[in-house]
């Protein structure tokens, strides 16, 4: 029996992506994971602007995490102009940092992935049937935002990120209302984390092992500083990341894609899990253990759960970090640059994994070349090779089981497809 | 005393989708005065569903300002409320990229944050496609739709002295 699935648009991703499944007489022919998203030339646009206008201009990159884009071109600009910056500014980005991977998360698990689990298409009839947990996801998103509101003084796109520093710091006591709405976060995520628990058994079982790649910096569950980490080769520096990337072009995808040790490799919550996991705050291990996760997690569809994990460690870190803030007191800080010529590489944990941006300016701090290489595009050869897997072993069932478990493991990936250069589209033949 | 948000929907780079946020600037630069016992608050939200449910949250009295297509000329400018129309977007909230106004205010309702009163206006487009700036007829009547908003916040406004 011949089989052609079209799924044209995959839903609840964040942009454009087909899947092409043929089989013939129950064999699977061929699958191809397509990515037709329009190219964004953000590269070129760079090209020509001045060092004091790149991270304005990357944040727009993504309407999701518009702050990584932003810390990581300023941690690149930074490497190249040779500025060091101050204690306090690291702990007040990471703070930043950690607001956006919160929001991301919490909008990835609960308005794109529950709905999965609950057997829904959408969040939207959850709203009739799980209203209280509708309302704490809601509520988790909106914290987030504030959080980011009040330190990058906007919910998206920041203005208060400038190289060498912020143009705007918290007050104490905005921090000091920051720590009451962090220790508030934790019973919240503590709900959503017993549905996920309650819901587990509804995860894909599937394992591929693969490689996973994501910053590692030794007695940390970092997101921010360290060394490109493999989970089959020794550490890389930040600026070698090009030996890791190793960007090809396929036919059948605008974005380019990415190999390291083997065919492909995955980045993203998972891969972080599982070269950092043991450095994970106290809760967040807790929940890991609950879950019945081990140190080392084979299965894509465990990405969201990860996320979930990371969400626990997120507040519990920011919670230190704010400690430390109002123990030291803010400083105010001038952010002073000279620009000058150089070349420089930044690198950071985004919400879908490692993001890596580099840089050369001229004398004059005018931006010659820019590379970015963002999380989404280094996935996409690991999903296609995890579809080349799964696809055979599911073949034998119902068209609308195969094409809800391709969706969710496309889903779990949290792609972000316009970003790397937009759903899911599939088609059986 | 009345608290009042007005909000721009839509995307300036597609041409006259951007109407909401045009009309929202010419307001910013009026610098409008509230009576000291109100409030005027100025908001754009650009495309986002998501927040769109977070801005109006508990809100008094929240104005939206959007490109509608309404079967109307283009440039028509008309006032309603969510209970008077009806969307056909068929393929809204499928990713985050594509939200339908209506049903986020249908979610707001449910989850007990619906503002006491919305206010919509809608502007038929002439030209949505890539670019900036405002197509001839929309560019020709902003001064209207900018009167016609005024005359909604009007009465919370303090005499200039």
């Amino acid at each position: 029996m011949n089989k052609r699935i079209d799924i044209h648009h995959i839903t609840r991703v964040e942009g454009h992506g087909n899947i092409v499944v043929d089989a013939k007489n129950g064999k699977v022919v061929d699958v191809e994971w397509q990515v037709p998203e329009a190219p964004r030339f953000f590269e070129s646009m760079l090209r020509g602007r001045s060092w004091q206008d790149v991270q304005t201009i990357v944040s727009r990159v993504c309407g999701i995490c518009s702050i990584s884009h932003s810390l990581t071109a300023l941690k690149g600009i930074e490497a190249a102009m040779g500025i060091e910056v101050s204690s306090q500014t690291k702990k007040i980005r990471l703070l930043t940092h950690y607001s956006e991977l919160l929001q991301s998360h919490v909008l990835h698990i609960g308005y794109l992935v529950a709905p999965d689990l609950l057997g829904v298409k959408s969040v939207i009839p959850l709203v009739d049937t799980h209203l209280d947990t509708v309302k704490t996801v809601i509520k988790l998103h909106r914290i987030a935002n504030q959080w980011s509101e009040l330190l990058a003084g906007r919910t998206t796109h920041p203005v208060t990120l400038q190289p060498g520093g912020f143009s705007k710091l918290p007050s104490s006591s905005d921090l000091q209302q920051l720590r009451v709405t962090l220790q508030n976060l934790l019973p919240d995520l503590k709900i959503v984390a017993e549905l996920l628990l309650s819901l587990a058994e509804k995860i894909p079982e599937f394992v591929r092992e693969t490689e996973y790649i994501a910053l590692v910096n030794p007695g940390y569950y970092t997101f921010y500083d360290g060394q490109i980490g493999s989970t089959d080769t020794a550490s890389t520096p930040v600026a070698d990341f090009e030996s890791i990337v190793n960007e090809y072009v396929v036919s059948q995808s605008t974005a380019k894609w990415a190999r390291h040790a083997r065919d492909s490799y995955a980045v993203g919550a998972l891969a972080r899990y599982n070269l950092n996991g043991e450095f994970l705050t106290p809760a967040a291990a807790d929940l890991a253990h609950s879950f019945g996760l081990k140190d080392h997690c084979y299965n894509p569809y465990w990405n969201s759960i990860a996320q979930l994990i990371e969400c626990i460690h997120i507040v519990e870190s920011a919670l230190e970090i704010v400690e430390e803030l109002l123990i030291d007191g803010i400083r105010e800080e001038v952010p002073k640059v000279q620009p000058r010529s150089g070349q420089g590489v930044g690198c950071l944990e985004a919400p879908r994994g490692i993001l890596f941006h580099q840089y050369t300016f001229d004398e004059r701090g005018i931006c010659e070349h820019a590379n970015l290489c963002i999380p989404t595009n280094q996935n996409h050869g690991n999903i296609q090779k995890d579809l080349e897997q799964l696809v055979p072993q599911i073949i034998d069932l119902s068209e609308e089981e195969i094409r809800l478990r391709m969706e969710m493991l496309v889903r779990a990936y949290d792609p972000c497809i316009s970003c790397s250069t937009h759903y899911l589209d599939i088609t059986f033949i | 005393m009345a608290h009042m948000m007005i909000c721009s929907l839509g995307n300036p780079l597609m041409g006259d989708e951007g109407i909401g946020c045009h009309i929202l600037s010419a307001l910013e630069s009026l610098s409008l005065m509230p009576h000291p016992s109100n409030t005027i608050k100025l908001q754009d939200l650009g495309t986002s569903g998501v927040h769109i449910l977070h801005a109006i949250a508990n809100q008094e009295k929240v104005i939206l300002i959007d490109c509608a297509y309404m079967d109307e000329p283009p440039g028509t400018i008309r006032r309603f409320t969510p209970e008077d129309v009806e969307s056909r977007k068929q393929n809204a909230h499928l990713s985050l990229h594509e939200g339908d106004l209506f049903r986020t205010l249908s979610i707001s309702k449910m989850l007990g944050e619906y503002p006491e009163e919305v206010i919509i206006f809608g502007i038929q487009p002439q030209d949505v496609s890539p670019c900036t700036g405002l197509s001839p007829t929309l560019t020709a009547n902003l001064h209207l739709y900018l009167a016609l908003v005024l005359s909604e916040i009007m009465p919370t406004l303090a005499p200039r002295t």
